[in-house]
């Protein structure tokens, strides 16, 4: 049930929430920095996004537990790291749509096409494939 | 070495390099890291490692294990399962023929 469900959502956040206050203090800036741009960012349902914020609270917990740098965590490009994370989570329902939306409509675009490369290849409307 | 280059480069093997450390050699993240310090990539970080080791658990490539740690919250160790052996061995196929082309494309070069 939907109340249920966010009931149980809140209650994982509040739980992430209680894990992180526990980080030394700059680590905790870095988790903050990254469940903020995972907030705006992430094309996610809650569930997962939820996921995605756990992992990285165990992540930055074993890290300070082991003496592990933030940039040896994260490297030079924050963005690229979070980006990279973010994509081994499922996607969002709406942008899934989206997803099909487009397939469908470069399907239909090309429906008096043949199928395959090679058949785009006689057609004439060449792709990178047959630049060789 | 452009470790821009090596980073790109890295970006799409650096899963089945991960499964090969891992064969008949069960591993934590901060290890896997270290391995991949010692062979000589000096770049790879933590956190890109960790999100790597999410994919192959979430593709059912490798068991995982929580074990305690004396400092800090548990472990979870890694171990290749069979699904993970089979894409290890397509790994190293595609492997084979990629650097067999490139190698071609050298000589030819050359």
């Amino acid at each position: 049930m939907f109340i249920t469900r966010m009931i149980e959502e809140k209650r994982r956040f509040r739980r992430y929430k209680e894990r992180t206050a526990q980080l030394p203090s700059n680590y905790r800036t870095a988790v903050d920095g990254f469940e903020r741009y995972l907030m705006v960012f992430a094309p996610n349902k809650g569930s997962d996004l939820q996921a995605m914020l756990d992992d990285l609270a165990d992540l930055f917990e074993e890290s300070a537990a082991n003496g592990t740098s933030i940039r040896e965590i994260v490297g030079d490009d924050p963005v690229e790291f979070i980006e990279t994370f973010r994509r081994n989570y499922p996607i969002g329902d709406w942008i899934l749509k989206e997803h099909r939306r487009l397939v469908r409509a470069i399907n239909l675009s090309t429906e008096n096409e043949g199928d395959t490369p090679a058949a785009r290849r006689t057609n004439g409307s060449t792709g990178e494939e047959s630049a060789s | 070495m452009g470790s821009r280059q090596m980073t790109e480069m890295l970006k799409g093997t650096l899963e089945g390099v991960v499964l090969a450390l891992l064969r008949g050699q069960p591993a934590y993240g901060y290890e896997i890291t270290t391995l991949l310090r010692e062979m000589g990539f000096a770049d790879i970080v933590e956190g890109t490692v960790y999100a790597l080791l999410i994919r192959i658990e979430q593709k059912g490539l490798v068991d995982v294990e929580k074990r305690p740690s004396e400092k800090g919250p548990p472990r979870k160790v890694y171990s290749l399962n069979a699904r993970g052996e089979q894409e290890l061995a397509e790994f190293w196929t595609t492997w084979s023929f990629l650097s067999g082309q490139l190698e071609q494309l050298r000589r030819k070069e050359g």
